[in-house]
């Protein structure tokens, strides 16, 4: 069974809710509609969370919900412009909302900056060591139990060791840990993808008797390209959640985990919840790109299942 | 030169040689560092034996089971009935799909804090985290499977008057469990992560606890025989994940 490259683009909007029938008036098909049900939904959902919240009573006053979570995006993305210009009231921009701002702000760049340095660190040596992997056998052999048994580690239990080695302040535990969550996902990927090199490739590049780095760089890491982009959506993904864990578990300063601790132990639970919107943009904004790239650059690759 | 890398006994040797080097390494350099900074192979392994010898170690085995099968059990029903439910359902299919991407993107990791300003902290809090981490994704494949069913199909059935029950049993159910299952196997690392993200962040108990215990006490070899242990745990569950995919890829017609 062949679909189209990706999970997102066949999200939007491929398939329509409802089949268009002739004869249905103006108010049925805007009803039956992909957009409308897309905000129906929306709407349920938002509804949903506020009421149940409500509910619990005046002693979870303080929990997260969508009517204090509107409110607290300017708060936390522009304070400044949003007490001064829209409410025009300069007073209420307290030094705490400040403070919580600049915070967020810098937990954006730290977090993220981090998150990309990473992948991209485990991208370079990740592919190099899979290439080597999936085509030299005894490199296979040496290093396969490894990769794998780093893979199934849950990235969480270390973070108690990796502290004690990197410290909590300068990040590098983060650092360490988003390493270790991205690595082994694109090692084990590009393994598979090098070893699945196809075989009339190898057999010209034996005729014209290329250099095995020509046929491991020139030749393996372009035909598994489909194999190391799965790694890198793999890698994305721990990674994120691996940058978050380090965060919460080792008190980093000035990143969005310690942002949620932080605002969730102050009580301002709507705040804490702006930078977990962030994150899960940024979660989706990786799949975006990655699907986007897969069908600009690999048209030929239609992903199976 | 392939028959030389191929034969038994260079196969053997060289997985073997990956093994001795590694432990080699591990025992050379966790006895020359600091003691809170790492422990050797052999002192590992005592400690192991002790911890069994004395039940610490199953008794956090168990309970991190318990959490573990607990949450994600519940996590694959509940996501794969929904899933269904809205494979059959087109216009709620296209309805949630877009939030549904949104929190399988969403490091779940973020939400711990939210869950524990609602519920109590124990088991239940506990719970709701293994079952997060699980749901998505087994959710977000189960709706790959409902994406993928050709309308022809289900046309088709209905054509030949086809009942309800039947469409479900005969072609919604075989068509969308092989997606069900690649869900799973997503979902079974996630929720492991999950277990001991919950024992470290919620409340002490389990395997997570068992580390925080150990770390308590200075032992690294103990923090490192629990972390073995759960990577033994994460392995196996990888492994039965890809047994069960396996068998339900021939149906699907993908043999890789």
């Amino acid at each position: 069974m062949t679909t189209d490259a990706g999970a997102t683009t066949r999200i939007s909007g491929s398939s329509t809710a409802v089949r268009a029938q002739p004869g249905h008036g103006l108010l049925w098909r805007i009803v039956s509609s992909d957009i409308f049900a897309k905000i129906l939904v929306g709407v349920v959902i938002v509804m949903v969370w506020q009421i149940g919240m409500d509910r619990l009573g005046s002693n979870f006053d303080y929990v997260a919900r969508p009517s204090g979570v509107v409110q607290a995006i300017p708060v936390t993305i522009a304070p400044e412009w949003y007490f001064v210009n829209v409410l025009k009231t300069p007073e209420a921009y307290t030094p705490v909302i400040r403070a919580a701002h600049e915070r967020f702000k810098n937990g954006i760049v730290s977090t993220i900056g981090a998150i990309f340095i990473g992948l991209f660190i485990s991208l370079v040596a990740g592919t190099v060591v899979g290439v080597l992997m999936g085509r030299i056998k005894a490199v296979d052999r040496l290093l396969s139990f490894y990769v794998i048994a780093f893979y199934a580690m849950p990235m969480v239990a270390i973070v108690p060791v990796v502290v004690n080695w990197f410290g909590s302040a300068g990040g590098g535990t983060r650092m360490a840990i988003i390493l270790f969550a991205g690595f082994f996902s694109i090692t084990m990927n590009m393994a598979d993808g090098a070893r699945a090199t196809p075989p009339e490739y190898l057999d010209v590049a034996k005729a014209y008797r290329a250099k095995p780095w020509d046929v491991w760089f020139g030749i393996a890491i372009p035909a598994a390209m489909p194999y190391l982009l799965a790694g890198i959506r793999l890698a994305a993904g721990r990674a994120l959640v691996g940058a978050v864990i380090a965060e919460m578990l080792t008190g980093t300063p000035n990143s969005l985990g310690n942002f949620i601790l932080l605002e969730a132990g102050n009580l301002r639970y709507d705040e804490a919840f702006v930078a977990v919107l962030v994150l899960s943009f940024f979660g989706v904004g990786i799949e975006v790109v990655l699907n986007w790239s897969t069908r600009t650059f690999l048209p030929w690759y239609r992903r199976e299942g | 030169m392939n028959s030389i890398w191929d034969s038994r006994l260079v196969r053997f040797s060289t997985y073997a040689a990956g093994l001795l080097v590694g432990a080699a390494l591990w025992e050379h350099f966790g006895g020359k560092v600091n003691a809170s900074y790492g422990a050797p192979l052999s002192a590992t392994v005592k400690r192991f034996i002790f911890l069994v010898s004395n039940g610490q170690l199953q008794e956090a085995v168990l309970g991190s089971l318990e959490l573990y099968f607990a949450g994600f059990i519940a996590a694959v029903l509940a996501a794969s009935v929904f899933g269904l439910l809205m494979s059959r359902l087109n216009y709620l299919r296209v309805g949630f799909e877009n939030y549904i991407m949104l929190l399988y993107a969403t490091p779940m990791i973020a939400m711990v804090p939210f869950i524990k300003s609602v519920l109590e902290i124990g088991f239940a809090a506990k719970f709701t985290v293994v079952f997060m981490f699980g749901f998505f994704p087994v959710l977000f494949n189960t709706l790959e499977g409902g994406r993928s069913l050709k309308p022809e199909m289900i046309e088709v059935a209905k054509s030949f008057r086809s009942s309800e029950l039947a469409l479900w049993r005969d072609l919604l159910i075989p068509h969308t469990v092989p997606f069900i299952l690649t869900g799973l196997r997503q979902g079974a690392g996630r929720a492991l992560v999950g277990v001991v993200a919950a024992e470290f962040l919620i409340s002490s108990s389990g395997l997570g606890g068992l580390i925080q215990d150990q770390q308590g006490k200075y032992s690294m070899s103990g923090v490192f025989a629990s972390i073995a242990v759960l990577t033994a745990m994460g392995l196996l569950l990888m492994w039965i994940g890809r047994v069960l995919e396996n068998h339900m890829a021939a149906w699907r017609g993908l043999n890789r």
